[in-house]
């Protein structure tokens, strides 16, 4: 996986994570992960298709979750119930959406598919390629930045 | 009277937001939709001023939708509101008929000015 792809999904984490909540993250050290790994509790997964493919996925505890939901909607979140999971799936969204637009100004033609949230300690989950980690150190705690792409050899568009 | 908007967007949080935004703006709701196919449905039963739409949608995309609104009714008043700002969706949108192409996250005023730019209010 290149570092190029990796980079768009850490500014854009970033970025919407401020203008949504008003928090000013910190970066922490980048780790690559192997193709099978565990999952936080509250994971949202979304798939990156086009000239680049795979997976980009944000992981972070349950306590984290309900304080960033609480921060997006604007009161406290005693539980993650269904608005507050919207809130966390539409958080990925958010960054998977502006990261892409990021990739694409580099040439690449891809596209991003609805988000899901996956929710449970102990959750194996398989890429393709292995993931570039990430966290992103937040007021509310710890978010993982996972990111595991890789260039579709067979598109027909390329970079210039 | 309130000009009417029907709010696209297949997360919970977004239309609640999106919402609440229309209706400090001082717009009335006309109906919500989760997908781009109720979306569709919804514009020729509800006939509202305008639409608020979002692209990455299950079911049928917000582009698709859209485009489909507007072939029905080429006075439709449709604006996109979403994560992707790939230049060649901008572009589609905008050659489609879309009056305004509003990127996730924004600013609350954002949507209102550009509401109200396209009612013409």
């Amino acid at each position: 996986m290149k570092a190029e792809h990796m980079e768009p999904f850490v500014s854009a984490a970033f970025s919407v994570m401020q203008m949504l909540t008003g928090d000013v993250p910190t970066r922490g050290s980048l780790s690559l992960r192997t193709t099978t790994f565990t999952s936080e509790q509250v994971t949202i997964m979304a798939g990156v298709n086009g000239d680049v493919e795979g997976m980009a996925m944000y992981g972070m505890s349950t306590e984290t979750a309900k304080q960033i939901a609480g921060a997006m909607i604007g009161s406290e979140v005693p539980k993650l119930d269904e608005m507050a999971m919207s809130a966390i799936s539409e958080l990925g969204n958010m960054i998977t959406g502006n990261a892409t637009t990021l990739i694409s100004q580099k040439g690449y033609d891809v596209d991003i598919t609805p988000p899901s949230v996956i929710r449970g300690e102990q959750v194996e989950v398989s890429t393709r390629v292995p993931a570039i980690v990430v966290p992103m150190n937040t007021q509310f705690g710890k978010v993982e930045i996972n990111v595991a792409l890789a260039e579709n050899t067979s598109a027909s568009s390329k970079v210039a | 009277m309130a000009k009417r908007i029907l709010v696209v967007d297949d997360a919970m949080f977004m239309r609640a937001t999106v919402k609440r935004i229309l209706e400090q703006g001082g717009y009335e709701i006309a109906g919500e939709a989760e997908n781009g196919e109720l979306a569709v449905r919804q514009y020729m039963e509800l006939k509202p001023d305008a639409v608020l739409m979002d692209i990455t949608m299950p079911v049928l995309d917000g582009i698709s939708a859209a485009k489909a609104i507007l072939q029905a009714d080429p006075k439709a008043i449709v604006l996109m509101c979403t994560a992707l700002g790939q230049q060649n969706l901008v572009i589609d949108a905008i050659k489609s008929g879309v009056k305004d192409y509003i990127v996730k996250p924004f600013q609350p005023e954002r949507v209102i000015e550009g509401v109200g730019k396209a009612l013409g209010v």
